[in-house]
């Protein structure tokens, strides 16, 4: 077979459209194919350095199918002379849950200055020279950090080098104890010194950064340069917006330097306070004393000291410094505690929102009683839970009550806002003295007697279909046709559970319902032997559902 | 390449044309620093004179050559002077055995761990600074000359700073990306750490860093293995371990199984860890660039967990929004660690994400040479895994729908393809046929996990608990 490739074009390789996939001996004259090369794609590796010579050698062999190609490169070795375990002591445990973490290096390495060998051996002198005054190597740092922290940035450019007053002053904002002073100055000039020994630069070997944009760009120890922020196209809405925003965040500058101002003066009125108040402490005790001495035995009315107007002011203070507190994004506290140390929280809401619930339910049963007292209550099975949910008509029976119902009680501002108190209760609906039996199946036809006040016999019924529209039941009577000419009379207790029973399935004839435009209650049989002839009204208007 | 001197070097017999880049001098003499052609910068090393042979013709940089000293710049012209260099070379029998020699895989470190254990490299920095920029070499190219000279005039050489190269172009790229083509300043090629303690290891570096300059006259560099954070100075880095209370990377851990742990951590929030890593990752890596800041990007950082905590693994970085769709900026898997697999699930991990972000992805170019291999590696795995089953139920598979299934763009599914010679024109058609040797090799490597469980680590997806952030246009303004 003469290889024709050579003369046919070769289409071009759509990239979307399928081709077939084959092993190498399922393809016959494998070897004298042409591979299809053209269009080669780059290997992505530099091109000075797609030739280097381990490279191609590893390419080679991983596309011969040797071997996975691999290139030498110098191993790391285990560290032999290192005692890791001292150096990495802390232990942790694998949590159970994956690591959700946002501190920062520095926040978690503490004091920013790590003594060198060179200052080991300085505070060890030091320490034997000066047995008075022994210092941990930590206050060493914490003193070198602060000498570091002051110093500013370029101080190597303009050979700043900041007097001893100066870290005075910066010890004494950080909260150094006034003890360590005397000791920071010998600090100050072995700094000091080491400082000039390292032409004024950072004592702690820091990265360069970038100091004259123009020159370092070259330099391959300057790196990670700040990029210029991108500009955005300027729009008359957007400055307008700027506009906007400047001015707002002016306003708020000014609002917060006039409640610095207003806590100023409030500070310095309760130091005026403290004083006038100790003034006046102080003459009490000079009364005292002279009335000791001269004996003067009057009641001792004005040795006590009176705290009323004492509380007046300090209620005033806070009334004023809560207001404009409200509209700051961030209120400052004079105390320094965190900002949401007093914030209110959702459980303690809610649970006071029980509390007041409970309160409330507890008042209503009370009222409920009240209410009830001197009525006989004649349901005498306690509540029991009713399967809810059912759409069969069955009037719930939450419109049962028998006893007088009272006035709607529950006013309806506390249930906007269900609490969950309230929606635990909410699946059950409750009602007197239903047997459990009755609980048929729903759909089923069903019926309940009650016996209500003087007497009344209530019958409730649920799951009438108003009409059977079901094929399968009509054909099941098809054929039943009853030849005889005189139906059959059965004898039967009027009042027996099962003749209750069948009846309640009866539906009701139509002319009556107009008359009881009632959908959801029950339709209700007159009883008629042993119920009293008082029992004529058949159904009470219906009465407000207690909720 | 600007300056330098092309030069021959005799290792344990086999001589090879090299380049030389700086040169200092020591106690022992003086030592030249040599890049030898065709090998990968991390064999650059330390040479005495005695290793060199200067009776051989001397390559003396053109005057002119700086010109196209960027291969990128000026390929054209590059590839003249190497022809006619080769040209030059070739009588001498020295060069014909050199040329043998490299059918050999050298390991040159164990030499170069002598030639610089002891020397003090003060005065190798120095010697590059301060010298006169006007002097160019003349053409007196094949004088024999005498050998201070000779250095004398390479060092001249080597200080003509690339001003011709258009930097602005290439800075403007790095705007973009996390790697760059070439370094720009030649001392960026020098290797200048020569030992970092790092956890439990002793790392060799392979490539410069930009750590602060007075490590260069350290023997031994410290890092912490949880912040990062480095010491020139014993004591320091005692002081600060008993400080550090870091025992995992600060971000959030998105992944979980027996073997590995990742997390993310963004550049901007965690600054100071993310420059640390990229100073120490840059040791390994010889395109990555450290020009800009860490802002833009976002680190996937894989660790293993024992008592201690987290130990770094490797890590990938990934642009917090890509222009060019590249998944991963740069990526790296730590000496102490490499040869394991752990690249693999880097890059696993790396497309596992893409997934999830529903997109096409690509690392960013150029790849490395152990960059390559392990993409390559990786991609040829899963290409043959999918290609087989397509082979079994006779379907047909385009290039696309390869490219979808495993997150990969089609150009990467063909260039793979293309490097495995699966692509066919037979018939009128396309086809993608898999050699036999492939397919054995797979099913290798298939038995071989098979047997083995525990070797076989892979990522599972179901395991990331990660939603691809979301950035406003606002960040994106102010700088991320």
């Amino acid at each position: 077979m003469a290889p024709p490739i050579r003369h046919t074009r070769v289409k071009k390789l759509n990239r979307s459209s399928g081709q077939q996939i084959l092993r190498e001996d399922q393809i016959e004259d494998y070897d004298s194919l042409a591979l299809h090369t053209e269009n080669k794609t780059d290997s992505g590796v530099e091109k000075s350095e797609e030739k280097e010579f381990h490279l191609q050698a590893a390419l080679a062999n991983s596309s011969n199918g040797q071997s996975e190609g691999e290139i030498p490169t110098r191993p790391a070795e285990e560290t032999t002379d290192i005692d890791y375990d001292a150096l990495y002591s802390l232990k942790s445990d694998k949590p159970a849950t994956y690591i959700r973490f946002s501190q920062t290096v520095e926040e978690c390495t503490g004091c920013q200055y790590d003594m060198s060998t060179e200052d080991d051996v300085f505070l060890t002198e030091y320490s034997k020279s000066h047995p008075e005054s022994q210092h941990s190597e930590d206050v060493f740092e914490r003193i070198m950090e602060i000498f570091e922290e002051t110093q500013p940035e370029f101080a190597a450019v303009d050979q700043t080098l900041y007097s001893f007053d100066t870290m005075r002053q910066a010890l004494k904002q950080n909260q150094m104890d006034d003890k360590l002073l005397v000791v920071a100055k010998d600090f100050y000039e072995f700094w000091k010194k080491r400082r000039q020994e390292n032409g004024n630069h950072s004592l702690q070997p820091e990265l360069k950064s970038e100091t004259q944009p123009d020159n370092d760009d070259g330099d391959p120890y300057v790196c990670f340069r700040r990029r210029e922020v991108r500009q955005t196209r300027k729009t008359r809405a957007r400055d307008v917006q700027s506009t906007e925003k400047l001015k707002r965040l002016r306003k708020e500058l000014e609002e917060g330097r006039s409640i610095v101002k207003l806590v100023l003066t409030r500070e310095q009125a309760k130091r005026e306070l403290m004083k006038t108040d100790k003034e006046i402490f102080d003459a009490r005790g000079e009364l005292k004393a002279i009335k000791f001495k001269t004996g003067i035995k009057t009641d001792d009315e004005e040795l006590l000291i009176n705290q009323k107007p004492q509380r007046r002011r300090t209620s005033e203070f806070q009334g004023i410094s809560r207001q404009p507190a409200s509209q700051l994004r961030m209120p400052p506290r004079a105390d320094g505690r965190a900002l949401d140390a007093d914030l209110i929280l959702l459980s303690d809401i809610q649970a006071q929102k029980e509390n007041r619930l409970q309160i409330e339910i507890q008042e209503k049963s009370k009222q409920h009683e009240i209410w009830n007292s001197g009525f006989e209550d004649l349901t005498r099975e306690p509540l029991s839970p009713v399967q809810q949910g059912s759409k069969t008509g069955f009037r719930p029976a939450t419109a049962q009550y028998q006893l007088m119902t009272p006035p709607s009680s529950v006013t309806s501002e506390s249930f906007d806002h269900p609490s969950p108190a309230q929606e635990k209760l909410e699946p059950f609906t409750f009602r007197y003295g239903s047997p459990a039996e009755e609980d048929e199946p729903r759909g089923q036809p069903a019926y309940r007697r009650r016996i209500g006040r003087c007497g009344r016999l209530w019958i409730d019924r649920r799951g009438m279909r108003p009409k059977e529209s079901d094929d399968v039941v009509s054909d099941r009577f098809k054929f039943d046709q009853d030849d005889e000419e005189e139906p059959p009379v059965y004898e039967m207790d009027a009042f027996d559970t099962k003749a209750l029973r069948f009846r309640a399935t009866i539906p009701f004839p139509q002319h009556l319902i107009p008359q009881r435009v009632r959908p959801d209650s029950t339709p209700q049989v007159r009883g008629n032997g042993p119920s009293p002839p008082s029992n004529r009204s058949i159904a009470a208007a219906p009465q407000p559902a207690p909720t | 390449m600007a300056g330098g001197e092309r030069d021959k070097e005799a290792a344990e017999g086999q001589a090879r044309r090299a380049e030389i880049l700086a040169i200092k001098e020591t106690k022992s003499g003086r030592q030249f620093y040599c890049n030898f052609d065709n090998f990968n910068k991390r064999l650059d090393e330390w040479v005495p004179a005695a290793r060199i042979h200067f009776n051989q013709d001397v390559e003396w940089p053109s005057p002119e050559k700086p010109k196209d000293a960027k291969k990128a710049a000026a390929p054209a012209a590059k590839k003249t002077a190497v022809a006619q260099k080769k040209a030059q070379k070739r009588p001498t029998s020295t060069r014909e055995a050199s040329v043998a020699s490299e059918g050999t895989t050298p390991h040159p470190w164990t030499e170069f761990v002598d030639s610089q254990k002891g020397t003090p490299d003060a005065d190798g920095g120095e010697l590059v600074a301060a010298l006169d920029l006007d002097n160019t070499p003349g053409a007196e190219d094949d004088d024999p000359m005498d050998v201070d000279e000779a250095v004398a005039e390479a060092i001249i050489a080597k200080t003509q700073p690339p001003e011709h190269f258009s930097r602005e172009e290439e800075i403007e790229k790095l705007r973009t990306g996390g790697s760059m083509t070439q370094n720009q300043a030649e001392i960026s090629r020098i290797r200048n750490i020569s030992k970092v303690q790092f956890g439990k290891f002793d790392l060799y570096p392979w490539y410069f860093s930009p750590y602060p300059e007075v490590f260069t006259q350290e023997d031994l560099m410290y890092i912490c293995e949880f912040c990062l954070c480095y010491y020139g100075d014993f004591k320091s880095f005692t002081r600060h371990r008993q400080k550090c209370t870091l025992q995992h990377p600060p971000g959030n851990e998105i992944y979980r199984d027996d073997y590995v742990s990742f997390f993310e951590i963004d550049g901007r929030r965690q600054r100071t860890w993310c420059r640390n890593l990229c100073l120490l990752s840059k040791m390994f890596l010889d395109h990555k660039t450290l020009y800009y800041d860490v802002d833009p990007f976002l680190f996937y950082v894989m660790t293993t967990r024992d008592e201690k905590g987290c130990h770094l693994i490797g890590y990938f970085s990934k642009e917090k929004e890509s222009a060019e769709g590249y998944n991963v900026a740069c990526i790296l898997t730590l000496p102490q660690f490499q040869r394991k697999g752990y690249g693999r699930l880097l890059i696993q991990f790396s497309y596992e994400l893409s997934k999830i972000e529903g997109k096409l992805g690509s690392p960013e170019k150029p790849l490395s040479d152990l960059g390559l291999l392990s993409y390559r590696q990786y991609w040829t795995e899963n290409l043959v895994d999918i290609l087989l089953k397509y082979n079994e139920s006779e379907d047909r598979c385009s290039i696309e729908q390869l490219a979808s299934l495993l997150a990969m763009t089609p150009l990467d599914v063909e260039s793979t393809l293309q490097a495995l010679k699966m692509q066919v024109y037979h018939k009128g058609e396309h086809k993608i046929v898999l050699p036999t040797h492939i397919i054995k090799r797979h099913e290798a490597m298939k038995e071989k996990l098979a047997k083995d469980k525990s070797k076989k680590k892979v990522i599972n997806p179901e395991a990331i608990q990660w939603k691809p952030p979301v950035f406003t246009a606002s960040t994106r303004t102010w700088g991320w």
